[in-house]
């Protein structure tokens, strides 16, 4: 009974120890909310990856080939490997992409200029961007794009009606031939400083069958407006057209490069359906069998979402450290505590403990450091990372300094997922570290000869 | 000494020590203190120890208060054959069976006159037992201070009491469990003459009402003048007392 009793009051009593709680404390509450921020990054840069990605990429080998003068051996258009991709069992939907890249130039720009916009390397490197060709009514059946439509532009403009987004803008009148729309990206939108209804050429080299040469080509779309998907790389890098548009303009054999495939449950189902790709394909000769002809949204995003998971990682293993400190500093307390104590140590004895009891009574006080410092500090840490957001904007309006830029990571508020796992991983982990730590000197207090304690006055 | 005052040899010891040796090893060479002592504590017997300094009384009675371990020998408490026991038996019988006090009272700053009373309890109690026994436990601890003078006192911290308060309160700590055995070294030592006349007024009160064996280890000769028995210790060997 002791024990508890007699550790506490020295806890108490003793102000020091106090340098171990906060410690704790300190350690505790930094890990949880870091670690829920970075699970919140993580989680949210998945979401805004994924939304604009499929589950599976499916990219026929043959269609990506060098123009082959025999033909594609494949179909040229994507039916076939539709309708095998959508008899799948899990599959919820599926839709034939074509990406080409190349450059943006303002209006009017044509192959001649071209070659004058490549050689200024900052505005080719700012122009260079994805081009995707869509099927608009599967597209929204099967990624994210329609929810980008919709989604509040930072410094695009949305398109006027969303569930048409290649439709004519309000204010264009065709001068002569009808121009195809493009949208951008929101970001794209606002480095081109276009506006809805400007004129945009997209330039790029094809493949002319007669010369067998690479030849450049250009292709003039009106902008409809923007689309935002939170995803920096996409809403800086990509534009939208409609596939049969950009299809007839590369005048390539290919109609398509990629069928984007969307489960119904990709966390239960991709393996199986992976598989069941690959043979179904194989077997209608569609693809060669190659790995990178069927990839998954996770296989695309790798090195994003792996950076950010080793982030997470390293920030845990930093953050211990303060863990570790505090530690420490309750190791040198009760060090100095059981020196001070040694006559305290000889009069429990005589009063009939055990060293095993003394023992624990030291082990009692860094078990109090702990469970008060980790307590506080998984409530302080959960609170705050529920709150980081109001935090965040409270700390920046009083001192003035943005702490977190939206614009840069295209987040409406900081991502923040508290992870009850990780908590109760984090606390235990507090109480190992501090009892371990306590185990030396509560060792040296249960060996200490009561004699030599109780004639020290 | 008390005129009335015998050995009685014809009861069981409460507490005796046979052919104790205790050596210490100085350097390469052991020393040894205690040369084979014969000792015997009866059942509510007051017994002087005394000797000189360096004659090995502290030895010997941390060997008689299961405190150390005797080189050879044996030492029986209460019919148990105390270094044959289990550290943990021993420090039971430690805990009920013998009450200590102090020269320099030992009292734990952190608690109060109250809860310094109470420390053997918590020390020998689960916390389940002693919930279950504190309210006799308080009572007990209460009455006692009382007794003692310290109705005042019972919230007050060692820091905040006097050399005499503190020394009652040891003593009440001593006397919780009631044992059967009080061990009091140098108990007035560090106190003036008329505050350790007090002490030692409460302590002989308390043997004759509880009638508990108690040892003194003391230099005081008129203290040891009034115990019922003294015995010297002289270069490690214990000798009945006897008048120059």
């Amino acid at each position: 009974m002791f024990r508890s009793f007699l550790s506490w009051r020295y806890l108490l009593h003793r102000r020091t120890n106090l340098i171990g709680i906060v410690g704790v404390l300190l350690g505790v509450g930094a890990l949880i909310l870091i670690l829920s921020i970075m699970t919140g990054f993580l989680e949210q840069t998945r979401a805004s990856v994924r939304g604009t990605l499929a589950d599976f990429f499916v990219r026929p080998a043959p269609l990506l080939a060098a123009p082959d003068p025999e033909g594609l051996g494949v179909p040229p258009e994507p039916d076939e490997v539709l309708r095998i991709v959508r008899s799948i069992d899990g599959v919820r939907a599926a839709t034939p992409q074509y990406t080409w890249y190349g450059m943006l130039a303002p209006g009017g720009a044509d192959t001649a200029n071209a070659t004058e916009i490549l050689s200024r390397p900052l505005d080719s490197q700012q122009n260079a961007i994805e081009l995707v060709g869509i099927d608009v009514a599967s597209e929204f059946e099967t990624t994210g794009f329609d929810d980008a439509l919709r989604l509040t532009p930072t410094r695009g403009f949305r398109v006027a009606d969303p569930d048409a987004p290649f439709a004519r803008p309000p204010g264009y009148r065709p001068d002569g031939l009808e121009k195809p729309r493009i949208v951008l990206g929101d970001a794209l939108y606002g480095r081109l400083r276009v506006q809805r209804g400007d004129e945009l050429t997209f330039l790029t080299v094809v493949f002319d069958p007669e010369s067998k040469t690479l030849v450049g080509s250009n292709k003039t779309f009106i902008v409809a407006g923007s689309f935002r998907t939170k995803d920096n790389e996409v809403d800086a890098r990509r534009a939208y057209v409609e596939r049969e548009v950009l299809a007839d303009f590369l005048r390539n054999d290919a109609r398509y490069t990629d069928v984007l495939v969307m489960l119904a449950d990709y966390d239960q189902d991709a393996p199986r359906v992976r598989d069941e790709l690959r043979a179904k394909l194989l077997d209608a000769k569609l693809i060669d069998g190659q790995p990178a002809e069927i990839i998954s949204w996770e296989d695309m995003r790798a090195v994003l979402l792996g950076a950010i998971r080793n982030e997470r990682v390293l920030m845990a293993i930093m953050l211990s450290l303060i863990l570790v400190v505090a530690c420490f500093s309750i190791f040198a307390i009760l060090s100095m505590m059981v020196t001070e104590k040694r006559r305290d140590i000889g009069v429990l004895t005589a009063l009939g403990a055990t060293p095993r009891g003394v023992m624990q009574l030291f082990l009692m006080i860094a078990f109090w450091d702990a469970l008060v410092g980790a307590v506080i500090g998984a409530i302080l840490g959960t609170w705050m990372a529920i709150k980081i957001d109001p935090l965040e904007q409270w700390l920046s309006k009083t001192f003035g300094v943005q702490i977190f830029d939206r614009t840069i990571y295209y987040f409406d508020e900081i991502p923040s997922v508290v992870e009850p796992l990780w908590v109760a991983v984090i606390v235990l982990g507090a109480f190992a570290c501090a009892l371990v730590f306590a185990a030396i000197p509560a060792w040296r207090a249960a060996r200490m000869d009561p004699l030599e304690a109780l004639r020290y006055e | 000494m008390s005129p009335d005052a015998v050995l009685r040899l014809d009861r069981p010891a409460v507490l005796s020590a046979r052919g104790v040796k205790k050596s210490f090893r100085v350097g390469d060479r052991e020393l040894e203190v205690l040369h084979g002592v014969d000792f015997t504590l009866q059942p509510g017997e007051i017994l002087a120890l005394t000797g000189p300094s360096g004659a090995g009384k502290s030895t010997l009675l941390h060997i008689l208060g299961l405190l150390d371990r005797p080189t050879s020998g044996t030492v029986t408490l209460d019919g148990e054959s105390a270094w044959e026991l289990s550290g943990e038996d021993r420090a039971r019988l430690r805990n009920r069976k013998i009450g200590f006090v102090f020269q320099f009272y030992h009292l734990i700053s952190e608690l109060t006159a109250l809860e310094n009373v109470l420390l053997p309890a918590m020390v020998g109690e689960s916390a389940g037992e002693f919930r279950a026994n504190r309210e006799r436990h308080e009572n007990a601890a209460r009455k006692m201070l009382d007794d003692f003078g310290l109705t005042e006192r019972l919230a007050h911290r060692p820091a905040q009491l006097s050399g005499g308060e503190r020394q009652r309160v040891a003593l009440a700590r001593a006397l919780l469990y009631d044992p059967p055995i009080v061990i009091a070294d140098e108990p007035t030592g560090n106190l003036d003459r008329a505050t350790g006349e007090r002490v030692l007024e409460l302590l002989f009160r308390e043997q004759a009402a509880r009638r508990f064996s108690l040892l003194f280890v003391t230099h005081d000769e008129r203290l040891a003048e009034r115990c019922e028995r003294r015995v010297v210790m002289v270069d490690g060997v214990v000798h009945p007392y006897a008048v120059a």
